[in-house]
């Protein structure tokens, strides 16, 4: 048996920290990807347009299609494809092992996909959130549609890296925990919508937008207190992203 | 790269990477069974047929899968549990996945940042050694299979690692290519890097690697050089060619000899199949003298690593 060899330094997680975050739109979104995230920006732009149909004040007819329509359905899928993309993909297709196979730290590696994924999110999703309560005639709802948009994307994307961390069929279990566990089991369990991005995304919304007649949600929080919950769900998922990272078998594309 | 004199080839004296009584298993199928080896300074080939545990043992080496027995150090620490390891370890994976929109520059200059690269001329260096410099910001997803692979040697390259692994490197290289990597790998091997090449054409491994170890059903089949593999297999029958002035008289001389199992009688000459080659051989000039008959040409048909590889696989 070897004796241990001193290792040289490799680093600070500082040094990393940036070159691990531009990875993520240069790698991980390919013109594909990109064209497919561009359906739930259409999606949530409509929705803005959608509102203009309804029978109501222009601030309770985007508050109304905006809960569904970019809550719902926008938001979730939205941010499947960037966070599929920022892990879940790269270890189906086996190029994870050149990011793994450094000194990278897995926090740092678990933060960085999801820092990566955020700033798409930031950049993609949330403007349009906010140009669709522009176009609904809603500019009061500007500011609480994009806290919303922001927090939720973020909360969403450690959730779809985490599953990414620990399952190699990430885009099929990511579906499957925001339609059936969020969307079925969320709007009967509150115990599940306390837990739900999807949900406390929308009593952000509503709570921060605080418009008469607001579709609510009992027994969860609203406003900013859903803006924390959020964040301790983004921070809870992000740890356990870390531990599935370490645990992680890197067997190759073809396995 | 020093074999451990007397004992067991398929372990050296001055260690890098020790795989310990690993074994490795998906679900039912097993993937690796109590394997142990060792790998040193030099050149070192790993054979073995597809779904042999080559693959998964390189993996296994650079952390990326876990023994679920067994133990594997690199360098005395587990590549797993120790991060920093990694800075010294590279490998470059058989598959053809590369970051499709990253640039070959952009790639190697990720991983130099990564690994805390501070040589400004690394990047430019490693791009140079494979012969990529010239096309270096082209993105990857538009290269050819060779290049991809020669990318990934220039990103496994630039951190200078210690281990270097490589799952099939030649696959897709151009011959003028492949005379660069083989010569590239060799020369890592004598600055006393620890280089550990699998791959499928066994030529190029026999030109390659000094030592061997072959990887069968996963487990460790043999390990030393091919040609002490293949002595190690004397009970094994071995094929011969004989080419004499007289062909026909030969063969049948040879029916007569207990040392020759089979004789084929062809225009290429006689090729005879031996269970022992060293008696043969002092047979043959008596039988050639016997028979009146000129010997022009002995020579060993299966001394190459393919037989014994086949040998080895068909046990």
């Amino acid at each position: 048996m070897t004796s241990p060899t001193a290792l040289r330094p490799t680093g600070s997680p500082l040094r990393r920290l940036p070159a691990l975050v531009a990875y993520v739109p240069r790698a991980c979104l390919p013109a594909r990807r990109l064209a497919v995230l561009a359906l739930p920006c259409a999606t949530i732009l409509a929705s803005g347009l959608l509102s203009l149909a309804l029978d109501d004040t222009a601030d309770a007819a985007f508050t109304d299609v905006a809960a569904l329509g970019i809550f719902g359905l926008a938001m979730p899928l939205g941010t499947l494809v960037i966070g599929d993309a920022v892990l879940g993909a790269e270890v189906r297709s086996g190029t994870l092992g050149f990011t793994w196979l450094t000194p990278v730290r897995f926090w740092e590696l678990a933060l960085a996909r999801w820092l990566g994924g955020w700033l798409i999110a930031l950049l993609t999703l949330v403007p349009c959130a906010a140009v669709a309560a522009v176009l609904a005639g809603a500019s009061s709802l500007v500011g609480p549609v994009v806290v919303a948009t922001a927090a939720g994307a973020a909360a969403h994307i450690a959730l779809f890296v985490l599953i990414g961390a620990i399952t190699r069929r990430a885009a099929v279990w990511s579906l499957a925990i925001v339609f059936v566990i969020e969307r079925l089991l969320g709007a009967v369990l509150s115990g599940i919508a306390q837990l739900s991005p999807t949900w406390q995304g929308q009593a952000t919304f509503t709570g921060l937008g605080d418009v008469a007649g607001a579709p609510t949600r009992s027994g969860i929080p609203e406003g900013w207190d859903a803006v924390v919950r959020l964040g301790l769900i983004t921070i809870v998922c992000l740890a356990l992203a870390t531990v599935g990272l370490r645990r992680l078998q890197l067997t190759g594309a073809r396995d | 790269m020093t074999t451990t004199e007397g004992l067991d080839p398929a372990f050296v004296d001055d260690a890098t990477v020790v795989v310990d009584d690993v074994s490795v298993w998906f679900g039912q199928k097993v993937a690796l069974s109590e394997l142990s080896c060792s790998f040193g300074p030099g050149v070192t080939g790993l054979l073995g047929p597809n779904g042999a545990g080559k693959t998964t043992l390189m993996r296994a080496m650079c952390g990326l899968i876990p023994p679920r027995r067994g133990h594997v150090t690199v360098l005395g620490h587990d590549p797993r549990g120790h991060r920093d390891v990694q800075a010294r370890v590279a490998l470059v994976p058989e598959e053809d996945a590369v970051p499709e929109a990253l640039t070959a520059r952009q790639l190697v200059r990720y991983q130099a940042t990564l690994n805390g690269v501070t040589d400004r001329d690394a990047v430019e260096r490693s791009l140079a050694e494979v012969s990529l410099t010239d096309v270096a910001d082209r993105r990857l997803g538009g290269f050819s299979k060779g290049m991809r692979q020669r990318a990934k040697v220039a990103a496994a390259l630039v951190t200078d690692p210690e281990v270097l692994v490589l799952d099939e490197p030649l696959n897709g290289a151009d011959p003028v290519q492949r005379v660069a990597l083989i010569e590239l790998f060799q020369a890592l091997g004598a600055a006393g890097r620890t280089v550990v090449v699998s791959s499928h054409v066994l030529h190029e491994v026999e030109r390659l690697a000094a030592r061997v170890i072959v990887v069968v059903h996963g487990r460790l089949a043999a390990a030393g050089s091919h040609r002490a593999i293949r002595d190690a297999m004397a009970d094994r029958p071995r094929r011969v060619l004989l080419r004499s002035d007289d062909d026909r008289r030969l063969a049948t001389g040879l029916l007569g000899l207990d040392q020759v199992v089979a004789v084929e009688l062809a225009d290429a000459g006689v090729t005879i199949s031996t269970g022992n080659a060293g008696e043969l051989a002092l047979a043959l000039p008596g039988l050639s003298r016997q028979l009146d008959v000129r010997l022009r040409e002995v020579r060993a048909l299966d001394a190459s690593l393919d037989s014994v590889f086949a040998d080895l696989t068909s046990r």
